[in-house]
Protein backbone atom coordinates (compact mmCIF):
# COMPACT_ATOMS: atom_id res chain seq x y z
CA UNK A 1 0.00 0.00 0.00
CA UNK A 2 2.02 3.31 -0.80
CA UNK A 3 1.69 5.83 1.83
CA UNK A 4 0.15 9.49 1.49
CA UNK A 5 2.91 11.39 0.56
CA UNK A 6 1.52 14.56 2.63
CA UNK A 7 0.87 12.45 6.00
CA UNK A 8 4.13 13.04 7.54
CA UNK A 9 4.04 16.74 6.67
CA UNK A 10 0.67 17.45 8.54
CA UNK A 11 2.52 17.89 11.85
CA UNK A 12 5.17 20.57 9.97
CA UNK A 13 1.64 22.13 9.03
CA UNK A 14 0.09 22.43 12.08
CA UNK A 15 3.05 23.71 13.36
CA UNK A 16 3.28 26.42 10.74
CA UNK A 17 6.53 25.44 9.40
CA UNK A 18 5.92 24.57 5.53
CA UNK A 19 6.84 27.00 3.24
CA UNK A 20 3.94 28.89 2.03
CA UNK A 21 3.37 27.02 -1.71
CA UNK A 22 3.82 23.80 0.17
CA UNK A 23 0.93 25.09 2.80
CA UNK A 24 -0.91 25.89 -0.24
CA UNK A 25 -0.42 22.91 -2.26
CA UNK A 26 -1.25 20.98 1.10
CA UNK A 27 -4.46 23.06 1.91
CA UNK A 28 -5.81 22.15 -1.51
CA UNK A 29 -4.67 18.51 -1.22
CA UNK A 30 -6.83 18.55 2.20
CA UNK A 31 -9.91 19.61 0.39
CA UNK A 32 -9.61 16.53 -1.43
CA UNK A 33 -8.79 14.02 1.06
CA UNK A 34 -11.04 13.18 3.51
CA UNK A 35 -8.12 10.77 5.53
CA UNK A 36 -5.38 13.33 6.06
CA UNK A 37 -8.45 15.96 7.11
CA UNK A 38 -9.73 13.74 9.73
CA UNK A 39 -6.09 13.32 10.61
CA UNK A 40 -5.40 17.28 10.75
CA UNK A 41 -8.65 17.55 12.87
CA UNK A 42 -7.79 14.54 15.08
CA UNK A 43 -4.02 16.16 15.65
CA UNK A 44 -5.60 19.70 16.20
CA UNK A 45 -7.79 17.47 19.04
CA UNK A 46 -4.45 16.10 20.95
CA UNK A 47 -2.63 19.05 20.68
CA UNK A 48 -4.90 21.32 22.01
CA UNK A 49 -5.13 18.76 24.60
CA UNK A 50 -1.87 18.85 25.41
CA UNK A 51 -2.07 22.79 25.61
CA UNK A 52 -4.52 22.77 28.09
CA UNK A 53 -3.29 20.29 30.48
CA UNK A 54 -2.62 22.35 33.66
CA UNK A 55 0.72 22.94 35.26
CA UNK A 56 0.04 23.91 38.64
CA UNK A 57 2.10 26.62 40.26
CA UNK A 58 3.88 25.03 43.69
CA UNK A 59 1.24 25.71 47.05
CA UNK A 60 4.27 26.86 49.35
CA UNK A 61 6.90 29.22 47.85
CA UNK A 62 9.67 28.36 48.96
CA UNK A 63 12.76 30.44 48.03
CA UNK A 64 12.07 32.33 51.32
CA UNK A 65 13.32 29.81 53.72
CA UNK A 66 16.11 28.12 51.41
CA UNK A 67 17.17 32.13 50.77
CA UNK A 68 17.39 32.65 54.43
CA UNK A 69 19.54 29.18 55.00
CA UNK A 70 22.03 30.52 52.36
CA UNK A 71 22.12 34.17 53.45
CA UNK A 72 20.66 35.21 49.71
CA UNK A 73 18.74 38.29 49.50
CA UNK A 74 15.44 38.82 47.90
CA UNK A 75 16.20 39.66 44.17
CA UNK A 76 16.36 42.31 42.13
CA UNK A 77 13.53 42.73 39.62
CA UNK A 78 15.65 42.70 36.70
CA UNK A 79 17.25 39.47 38.20
CA UNK A 80 14.19 37.73 38.01
CA UNK A 81 13.00 35.23 35.13
CA UNK A 82 9.53 35.32 34.47
CA UNK A 83 8.71 31.94 33.83
CA UNK A 84 5.30 32.08 32.79
CA UNK A 85 5.85 34.46 30.36
CA UNK A 86 9.01 32.08 29.20
CA UNK A 87 6.02 29.31 29.47
CA UNK A 88 3.65 31.20 27.10
CA UNK A 89 6.26 30.78 24.57
CA UNK A 90 5.20 29.36 21.81
CA UNK A 91 5.71 25.65 21.50
CA UNK A 92 6.71 23.29 18.94
CA UNK A 93 4.75 20.56 18.36
CA UNK A 94 6.50 18.18 15.85
CA UNK A 95 5.50 14.83 16.60
CA UNK A 96 5.02 11.41 14.66
CA UNK A 97 1.17 9.94 14.47
CA UNK A 98 2.55 7.21 17.05
CA UNK A 99 4.42 9.98 18.82
CA UNK A 100 1.65 11.72 19.58
CA UNK A 101 -0.24 8.80 20.75
CA UNK A 102 2.20 8.18 23.19
CA UNK A 103 3.03 11.23 24.19
CA UNK A 104 -0.75 12.07 24.79
CA UNK A 105 -0.77 9.46 27.71
CA UNK A 106 2.70 10.68 28.80
CA UNK A 107 1.28 14.05 29.35
CA UNK A 108 -1.84 12.61 30.47
CA UNK A 109 0.43 9.86 33.20
CA UNK A 110 2.42 12.92 33.89
CA UNK A 111 -0.09 15.89 34.67
CA UNK A 112 -3.02 13.29 36.81
CA UNK A 113 0.39 11.71 38.15
CA UNK A 114 1.93 15.35 39.45
CA UNK A 115 -1.67 16.39 40.65
CA UNK A 116 -2.01 13.53 42.73
CA UNK A 117 1.81 13.50 44.38
CA UNK A 118 1.29 17.07 45.45
CA UNK A 119 -1.39 15.95 47.85
CA UNK A 120 -0.27 15.28 51.61
CA UNK A 121 -2.15 12.13 51.99
CA UNK A 122 -1.17 10.62 48.55
CA UNK A 123 2.43 11.43 49.00
CA UNK A 124 1.87 9.59 53.12
CA UNK A 125 0.94 6.59 51.15
CA UNK A 126 3.47 6.01 49.12
CA UNK A 127 6.03 6.66 50.90
CA UNK A 128 4.74 3.84 53.03
CA UNK A 129 3.37 1.05 50.75
CA UNK A 130 5.79 -1.55 49.14
CA UNK A 131 6.91 -0.54 45.29
CA UNK A 132 4.83 -3.81 43.64
CA UNK A 133 7.05 -6.04 41.76
CA UNK A 134 4.62 -6.01 38.43
CA UNK A 135 1.40 -3.84 37.90
CA UNK A 136 -1.58 -4.93 39.07
CA UNK A 137 -3.79 -7.53 36.40
CA UNK A 138 -6.34 -4.76 35.91
CA UNK A 139 -4.11 -2.26 33.94
CA UNK A 140 -4.64 -2.91 30.55
CA UNK A 141 -2.18 -3.47 28.06
CA UNK A 142 -1.12 -0.45 25.81
CA UNK A 143 -1.33 0.78 22.33
CA UNK A 144 0.80 -1.01 20.23
CA UNK A 145 1.24 2.91 19.09
CA UNK A 146 2.25 3.89 22.80
CA UNK A 147 5.99 4.19 23.83
CA UNK A 148 6.94 1.59 26.59
CA UNK A 149 8.20 4.19 28.74
CA UNK A 150 4.85 6.12 28.37
CA UNK A 151 2.89 2.75 29.30
CA UNK A 152 5.26 2.04 32.06
CA UNK A 153 4.62 5.47 33.70
CA UNK A 154 0.80 5.15 33.01
CA UNK A 155 0.91 1.44 34.87
CA UNK A 156 2.55 2.71 37.61
CA UNK A 157 0.67 5.56 37.99
CA UNK A 158 -2.21 3.27 37.90
CA UNK A 159 -0.33 0.73 40.56
CA UNK A 160 -0.15 3.67 43.03
CA UNK A 161 -3.61 4.83 43.28
CA UNK A 162 -5.03 1.68 43.25
CA UNK A 163 -2.96 1.40 46.20
CA UNK A 164 -3.82 3.86 47.82
CA UNK A 165 -7.47 3.10 47.34
CA UNK A 166 -6.65 -0.55 48.47
CA UNK A 167 -5.37 0.38 51.95
CA UNK A 168 -8.14 3.55 52.47
CA UNK A 169 -10.92 1.52 51.35
CA UNK A 170 -12.14 0.34 55.20
CA UNK A 171 -11.84 4.49 55.57
CA UNK A 172 -14.97 4.93 53.30
CA UNK A 173 -17.83 4.19 53.12
CA UNK A 174 -19.28 0.91 51.63
CA UNK A 175 -21.68 2.14 49.36
CA UNK A 176 -18.64 4.49 47.95
CA UNK A 177 -16.36 1.83 47.29
CA UNK A 178 -18.46 -0.16 45.90
CA UNK A 179 -20.05 2.90 43.13
CA UNK A 180 -16.03 3.27 42.59
CA UNK A 181 -15.26 -0.14 41.72
CA UNK A 182 -17.99 -0.44 39.79
CA UNK A 183 -17.17 2.43 37.75
CA UNK A 184 -13.48 1.71 37.11
CA UNK A 185 -14.87 -1.82 35.97
CA UNK A 186 -16.85 0.16 33.26
CA UNK A 187 -13.78 1.89 32.36
CA UNK A 188 -11.75 -0.91 32.58
CA UNK A 189 -14.48 -2.51 29.81
CA UNK A 190 -14.07 0.30 27.90
CA UNK A 191 -10.31 0.24 27.28
CA UNK A 192 -10.16 -3.34 26.35
CA UNK A 193 -12.38 -3.03 23.88
CA UNK A 194 -11.00 0.23 22.39
CA UNK A 195 -7.56 -1.93 22.61
CA UNK A 196 -9.30 -4.91 20.66
CA UNK A 197 -10.51 -2.01 18.14
CA UNK A 198 -7.09 -1.02 17.94
CA UNK A 199 -5.35 -4.19 17.57
CA UNK A 200 -7.12 -4.75 14.35
CA UNK A 201 -6.79 -1.24 13.43
CA UNK A 202 -3.63 -0.15 14.86
CA UNK A 203 -2.92 3.64 12.84
CA UNK A 204 -6.46 4.27 13.25
CA UNK A 205 -6.00 7.68 14.82
CA UNK A 206 -9.63 7.79 16.24
CA UNK A 207 -9.22 4.52 19.08
CA UNK A 208 -5.75 5.89 19.41
CA UNK A 209 -6.66 8.65 21.32
CA UNK A 210 -9.87 7.26 22.34
CA UNK A 211 -7.87 4.51 24.26
CA UNK A 212 -5.61 7.39 25.23
CA UNK A 213 -8.71 9.32 26.98
CA UNK A 214 -10.10 6.62 28.60
CA UNK A 215 -6.95 5.60 29.99
CA UNK A 216 -7.10 8.86 31.33
CA UNK A 217 -10.17 8.40 32.88
CA UNK A 218 -9.43 5.95 34.98
CA UNK A 219 -6.25 7.92 36.18
CA UNK A 220 -8.53 10.73 36.95
CA UNK A 221 -10.99 8.80 38.81
CA UNK A 222 -8.09 6.89 40.55
CA UNK A 223 -6.74 10.03 41.55
CA UNK A 224 -10.66 11.45 42.83
CA UNK A 225 -11.21 7.93 44.55
CA UNK A 226 -7.72 8.33 46.33
CA UNK A 227 -8.63 12.06 47.26
CA UNK A 228 -11.18 11.05 48.86
CA UNK A 229 -9.46 8.49 51.65
CA UNK A 230 -8.71 10.48 54.89
CA UNK A 231 -5.62 10.99 56.71
CA UNK A 232 -5.40 9.19 59.57
CA UNK B 1 -11.56 48.73 61.04
CA UNK B 2 -13.81 48.52 63.86
CA UNK B 3 -15.48 45.80 61.73
CA UNK B 4 -12.02 44.12 61.08
CA UNK B 5 -11.64 43.96 64.32
CA UNK B 6 -15.00 42.82 65.29
CA UNK B 7 -14.53 39.93 62.22
CA UNK B 8 -11.34 38.99 64.34
CA UNK B 9 -12.56 38.52 67.79
CA UNK B 10 -15.31 35.90 66.04
CA UNK B 11 -12.76 34.57 64.49
CA UNK B 12 -11.61 34.00 67.97
CA UNK B 13 -14.92 32.53 69.64
CA UNK B 14 -16.88 30.32 67.62
CA UNK B 15 -20.94 31.24 67.89
CA UNK B 16 -23.06 28.34 68.13
CA UNK B 17 -26.74 29.50 67.58
CA UNK B 18 -29.59 27.85 65.54
CA UNK B 19 -30.35 30.75 63.96
CA UNK B 20 -27.75 33.17 63.06
CA UNK B 21 -26.85 36.32 60.95
CA UNK B 22 -23.67 37.67 60.22
CA UNK B 23 -22.43 41.06 58.48
CA UNK B 24 -20.94 40.44 55.04
CA UNK B 25 -18.47 42.43 53.33
CA UNK B 26 -17.01 42.50 49.95
CA UNK B 27 -13.89 40.10 49.67
CA UNK B 28 -15.42 38.04 51.83
CA UNK B 29 -16.20 34.14 50.95
CA UNK B 30 -18.54 31.74 51.95
CA UNK B 31 -17.26 28.54 53.14
CA UNK B 32 -19.20 25.81 54.42
CA UNK B 33 -18.64 22.78 55.57
CA UNK B 34 -21.02 20.17 56.12
CA UNK B 35 -20.45 16.42 56.82
CA UNK B 36 -24.05 15.26 55.96
CA UNK B 37 -27.48 16.39 55.57
CA UNK B 38 -29.07 19.21 53.37
CA UNK B 39 -27.55 23.07 52.88
CA UNK B 40 -29.15 25.25 50.50
CA UNK B 41 -28.13 28.95 49.91
CA UNK B 42 -30.06 31.70 48.85
CA UNK B 43 -29.26 35.02 47.52
CA UNK B 44 -30.70 38.17 49.05
CA UNK B 45 -30.28 41.68 49.14
CA UNK B 46 -28.84 42.50 52.45
CA UNK B 47 -24.35 42.01 52.97
CA UNK B 48 -25.04 39.73 55.94
CA UNK B 49 -25.28 35.63 55.82
CA UNK B 50 -27.93 34.20 57.60
CA UNK B 51 -27.65 30.60 59.15
CA UNK B 52 -30.66 28.77 60.41
CA UNK B 53 -29.67 25.13 61.62
CA UNK B 54 -31.82 22.76 62.05
CA UNK B 55 -31.28 18.64 62.98
CA UNK B 56 -28.09 18.00 64.97
CA UNK B 57 -26.75 18.56 68.23
CA UNK B 58 -25.86 22.32 68.02
CA UNK B 59 -22.41 21.73 69.73
CA UNK B 60 -21.85 20.10 66.14
CA UNK B 61 -21.99 23.21 64.52
CA UNK B 62 -19.55 26.17 63.99
CA UNK B 63 -19.87 29.23 62.70
CA UNK B 64 -16.84 31.99 62.62
CA UNK B 65 -15.86 35.11 60.51
CA UNK B 66 -13.01 36.40 59.45
CA UNK B 67 -11.50 39.30 57.38
CA UNK B 68 -11.68 36.81 54.40
CA UNK B 69 -14.33 34.10 55.12
CA UNK B 70 -17.44 33.49 56.82
CA UNK B 71 -17.25 29.83 57.47
CA UNK B 72 -19.46 27.17 58.80
CA UNK B 73 -18.81 23.74 59.65
CA UNK B 74 -19.71 20.28 61.42
CA UNK B 75 -17.65 18.46 63.53
CA UNK B 76 -18.23 15.69 65.31
CA UNK B 77 -16.90 14.90 68.90
CA UNK B 78 -17.05 10.91 68.76
CA UNK B 79 -17.36 9.94 65.02
CA UNK B 80 -18.66 11.46 62.03
CA UNK B 81 -21.27 14.65 62.60
CA UNK B 82 -24.69 14.00 62.48
CA UNK B 83 -26.79 15.37 59.79
CA UNK B 84 -28.00 18.89 59.87
CA UNK B 85 -30.01 20.96 57.68
CA UNK B 86 -28.71 24.74 56.85
CA UNK B 87 -31.00 27.28 55.02
CA UNK B 88 -28.89 29.97 54.23
CA UNK B 89 -29.31 33.09 53.09
CA UNK B 90 -26.39 35.34 51.32
CA UNK B 91 -25.46 37.97 49.17
CA UNK B 92 -25.58 37.73 45.65
CA UNK B 93 -21.59 38.88 45.13
CA UNK B 94 -20.39 36.36 47.96
CA UNK B 95 -18.04 33.45 46.97
CA UNK B 96 -19.29 30.42 47.87
CA UNK B 97 -17.12 27.12 48.39
CA UNK B 98 -18.98 24.24 49.90
CA UNK B 99 -17.87 20.56 51.02
CA UNK B 100 -19.30 17.67 52.21
CA UNK B 101 -19.99 13.35 52.33
CA UNK B 102 -22.90 12.95 52.36
CA UNK B 103 -24.51 16.34 51.74
CA UNK B 104 -26.94 17.20 48.91
CA UNK B 105 -26.09 20.95 47.91
CA UNK B 106 -28.44 23.50 46.19
CA UNK B 107 -27.44 27.25 45.87
CA UNK B 108 -29.74 29.70 44.24
CA UNK B 109 -29.08 33.27 42.54
CA UNK B 110 -25.67 33.71 43.40
CA UNK B 111 -23.40 35.67 41.18
CA UNK B 112 -20.13 35.04 42.31
CA UNK B 113 -17.52 31.58 41.89
CA UNK B 114 -19.01 28.62 43.51
CA UNK B 115 -16.95 25.62 44.46
CA UNK B 116 -18.74 22.51 45.45
CA UNK B 117 -17.73 18.82 46.35
CA UNK B 118 -19.82 16.32 47.93
CA UNK B 119 -19.49 12.46 48.01
CA UNK B 120 -23.20 11.00 48.31
CA UNK B 121 -25.16 14.16 47.58
CA UNK B 122 -27.14 15.80 44.91
CA UNK B 123 -25.89 19.52 43.87
CA UNK B 124 -28.08 21.77 42.50
CA UNK B 125 -27.79 25.00 41.24
CA UNK B 126 -29.08 28.10 39.64
CA UNK B 127 -26.44 31.01 39.36
CA UNK B 128 -22.59 31.43 39.37
CA UNK B 129 -20.32 33.17 37.69
CA UNK B 130 -16.87 33.28 36.49
CA UNK B 131 -15.01 29.94 38.10
CA UNK B 132 -18.30 27.51 39.01
CA UNK B 133 -16.95 24.03 39.71
CA UNK B 134 -19.45 21.28 40.84
CA UNK B 135 -18.42 17.80 41.80
CA UNK B 136 -20.56 15.01 42.92
CA UNK B 137 -19.22 10.69 43.03
CA UNK B 138 -22.36 9.46 43.41
CA UNK B 139 -25.15 12.31 42.98
CA UNK B 140 -26.08 14.18 39.74
CA UNK B 141 -24.89 17.39 39.21
CA UNK B 142 -27.63 19.89 37.78
CA UNK B 143 -26.33 23.38 36.78
CA UNK B 144 -28.59 26.63 35.41
CA UNK B 145 -28.43 30.37 34.96
CA UNK B 146 -24.39 30.08 35.18
CA UNK B 147 -22.06 32.01 33.01
CA UNK B 148 -18.11 32.05 33.16
CA UNK B 149 -15.80 28.90 33.35
CA UNK B 150 -17.85 26.13 34.18
CA UNK B 151 -16.21 22.60 35.67
CA UNK B 152 -19.25 19.71 36.05
CA UNK B 153 -18.50 16.53 36.95
CA UNK B 154 -20.04 12.99 38.44
CA UNK B 155 -18.74 9.88 38.95
CA UNK B 156 -22.01 7.47 38.68
CA UNK B 157 -25.25 10.08 37.75
CA UNK B 158 -26.36 12.41 35.03
CA UNK B 159 -24.92 16.24 34.82
CA UNK B 160 -26.78 18.86 33.53
CA UNK B 161 -26.39 22.21 32.22
CA UNK B 162 -28.89 24.38 30.82
CA UNK B 163 -29.60 28.26 29.94
CA UNK B 164 -25.75 29.10 30.81
CA UNK B 165 -22.66 30.46 28.94
CA UNK B 166 -19.32 30.28 28.94
CA UNK B 167 -17.03 27.54 28.55
CA UNK B 168 -18.29 24.25 29.47
CA UNK B 169 -16.22 21.08 31.14
CA UNK B 170 -18.18 18.27 31.57
CA UNK B 171 -17.53 14.90 32.65
CA UNK B 172 -19.16 11.69 34.04
CA UNK B 173 -18.50 8.09 33.80
CA UNK B 174 -21.51 6.36 34.27
CA UNK B 175 -24.85 8.82 33.31
CA UNK B 176 -25.76 11.05 30.32
CA UNK B 177 -24.40 14.56 29.86
CA UNK B 178 -27.13 16.95 28.92
CA UNK B 179 -26.21 20.65 27.69
CA UNK B 180 -29.23 22.84 27.09
CA UNK B 181 -29.14 26.06 25.74
CA UNK B 182 -26.23 26.92 26.49
CA UNK B 183 -24.14 29.50 24.49
CA UNK B 184 -20.34 28.36 25.08
CA UNK B 185 -17.16 28.95 22.83
CA UNK B 186 -16.00 26.24 24.41
CA UNK B 187 -17.28 22.81 25.19
CA UNK B 188 -15.87 19.46 25.97
CA UNK B 189 -18.23 16.99 27.34
CA UNK B 190 -17.16 13.06 28.10
CA UNK B 191 -18.73 10.25 29.32
CA UNK B 192 -18.14 6.34 29.19
CA UNK B 193 -21.33 4.66 29.65
CA UNK B 194 -23.87 7.42 28.91
CA UNK B 195 -25.67 9.43 26.08
CA UNK B 196 -24.25 13.04 25.39
CA UNK B 197 -26.83 16.01 23.92
CA UNK B 198 -25.64 19.76 23.12
CA UNK B 199 -28.18 21.98 21.93
CA UNK B 200 -27.50 25.71 21.57
CA UNK B 201 -24.87 27.92 19.24
CA UNK B 202 -22.28 26.73 17.95
CA UNK B 203 -20.38 30.08 17.79
CA UNK B 204 -18.00 31.49 14.96
CA UNK B 205 -14.28 30.24 16.49
CA UNK B 206 -15.69 27.71 19.05
CA UNK B 207 -14.54 24.85 19.80
CA UNK B 208 -17.03 21.30 20.73
CA UNK B 209 -15.62 18.02 21.80
CA UNK B 210 -18.32 15.41 22.53
CA UNK B 211 -17.20 12.09 23.26
CA UNK B 212 -19.09 8.97 24.56
CA UNK B 213 -18.33 5.49 24.51
CA UNK B 214 -21.44 3.37 25.24
CA UNK B 215 -23.90 6.15 24.20
CA UNK B 216 -25.52 7.66 21.87
CA UNK B 217 -24.42 11.60 21.07
CA UNK B 218 -27.29 14.17 19.88
CA UNK B 219 -26.04 17.39 18.36
CA UNK B 220 -28.41 20.24 17.99
CA UNK B 221 -27.60 22.21 14.72
CA UNK B 222 -28.83 25.70 14.27
CA UNK B 223 -29.92 26.76 10.97
CA UNK B 224 -26.58 28.84 9.71
CA UNK B 225 -24.59 26.85 11.51
CA UNK B 226 -20.87 27.35 10.22
CA UNK B 227 -18.74 24.64 11.41
CA UNK B 228 -15.83 21.91 10.33
CA UNK B 229 -17.58 18.65 11.78
CA UNK B 230 -15.47 15.76 12.45
CA UNK B 231 -17.23 12.32 13.33
CA UNK B 232 -15.49 9.40 14.78
CA UNK B 233 -17.19 5.78 15.32
CA UNK B 234 -15.89 2.80 15.36
CA UNK B 235 -19.32 0.48 15.63
CA UNK B 236 -21.79 3.38 16.15
CA UNK B 237 -23.97 4.91 13.26
CA UNK B 238 -24.12 8.18 12.27
CA UNK B 239 -27.26 10.39 11.25
CA UNK B 240 -28.43 13.60 10.22
CA UNK B 241 -31.64 15.14 10.18
CA UNK B 242 -30.53 17.25 7.44
CA UNK B 243 -27.77 16.52 4.26
CA UNK B 244 -24.62 16.63 5.09
CA UNK B 245 -21.80 16.97 2.40
CA UNK B 246 -19.30 14.47 3.55
CA UNK B 247 -16.14 14.29 2.18
CA UNK B 248 -15.38 10.84 2.18
CA UNK B 249 -15.28 7.96 4.53
CA UNK B 250 -12.02 6.26 6.17
CA UNK B 251 -11.74 2.77 8.13
CA UNK B 252 -13.07 2.65 11.46
CA UNK B 253 -15.65 5.06 10.34
CA UNK B 254 -14.90 8.18 10.39
CA UNK B 255 -16.33 11.41 8.47
CA UNK B 256 -15.47 14.94 7.97
CA UNK B 257 -18.09 17.84 6.65
CA UNK B 258 -18.20 20.99 6.80
CA UNK B 259 -21.83 23.33 7.31
CA UNK B 260 -21.37 27.10 6.01
CA UNK B 261 -17.76 28.59 6.23
CA UNK B 262 -16.31 25.83 8.99
CA UNK B 263 -15.58 28.69 11.21
CA UNK B 264 -15.96 26.19 14.32
CA UNK B 265 -14.35 22.83 15.18
CA UNK B 266 -17.08 20.12 16.56
CA UNK B 267 -15.74 16.35 17.21
CA UNK B 268 -18.09 14.22 17.86
CA UNK B 269 -16.96 10.69 18.94
CA UNK B 270 -18.97 7.65 19.85
CA UNK B 271 -17.20 4.53 19.88
CA UNK B 272 -20.42 2.44 19.97
CA UNK B 273 -23.52 4.44 19.66
CA UNK B 274 -25.26 6.15 16.99
CA UNK B 275 -23.94 10.35 16.09
CA UNK B 276 -26.94 12.07 15.37
CA UNK B 277 -27.33 15.79 13.90
CA UNK B 278 -30.93 17.17 14.50
CA UNK B 279 -32.43 20.55 13.84
CA UNK B 280 -33.94 22.95 16.74
CA UNK B 281 -37.39 21.67 17.52
CA UNK B 282 -37.62 18.60 16.28
CA UNK B 283 -38.81 15.63 17.17
CA UNK B 284 -35.06 14.41 18.33
CA UNK B 285 -33.97 17.55 19.51
CA UNK B 286 -33.30 16.72 22.97
CA UNK B 287 -34.42 20.48 24.20
CA UNK B 288 -37.82 19.58 22.85
CA UNK B 289 -37.86 16.13 24.41
CA UNK B 290 -36.84 16.73 27.93
CA UNK B 291 -39.40 19.61 27.91
CA UNK B 292 -41.91 17.37 27.01
CA UNK B 293 -40.82 14.59 29.94
CA UNK B 294 -41.30 17.46 32.15
CA UNK B 295 -44.39 18.30 31.18
CA UNK B 296 -45.31 14.47 31.44
CA UNK B 297 -43.85 14.13 34.64
CA UNK B 298 -45.87 17.36 36.41
CA UNK B 299 -49.21 16.35 35.30
CA UNK B 300 -48.40 12.95 36.40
Amino acid sequence: MTQDPWTNRLSEYLDGELPEWERHALESHLESCAECSLVVSDLRRVVRRARTLKNPPPVTDLWPGIAARIGAGIPKAQDVVDLDAQRRVRRQWAFSLPQLAAAGIALMTVSGGAVWFMSGAARQSVVSAPVPSSPPESTPAVSVAMKPNASQSYAAAVADLERVLADGRGKLDTTTVRIIEQNLAAIDRAIAEAQRALDADSANLYLNTHLAETMRRKLDLLRQAAALVPVS
Amino acid sequence: MLFALLTGTLALSPIVQADTTLNAVRGQRLDVNAYAGEVTVHAWNRNAVRIVASGADQDQLEISSSATAISIRTHGRHGPPDEITLQISAPAWIAISMGGVNTNAKIEGIRAPISVETVEGEVDVTGGESLISLRSVQGSVRLRGAKGRINVNSVNEDVEVANSSGDIAAQTVNGEILLQGVNASSVDANTVNGDISYSGPIRSGGRYALSTHNGDLTLTVPEGTSAGVTVSTFSGDFESEFPVPLRGTRKGKGFNFTLGSGSAQVTLESFQGTIQLVRPGSEEDPARRKREHDRDHDED
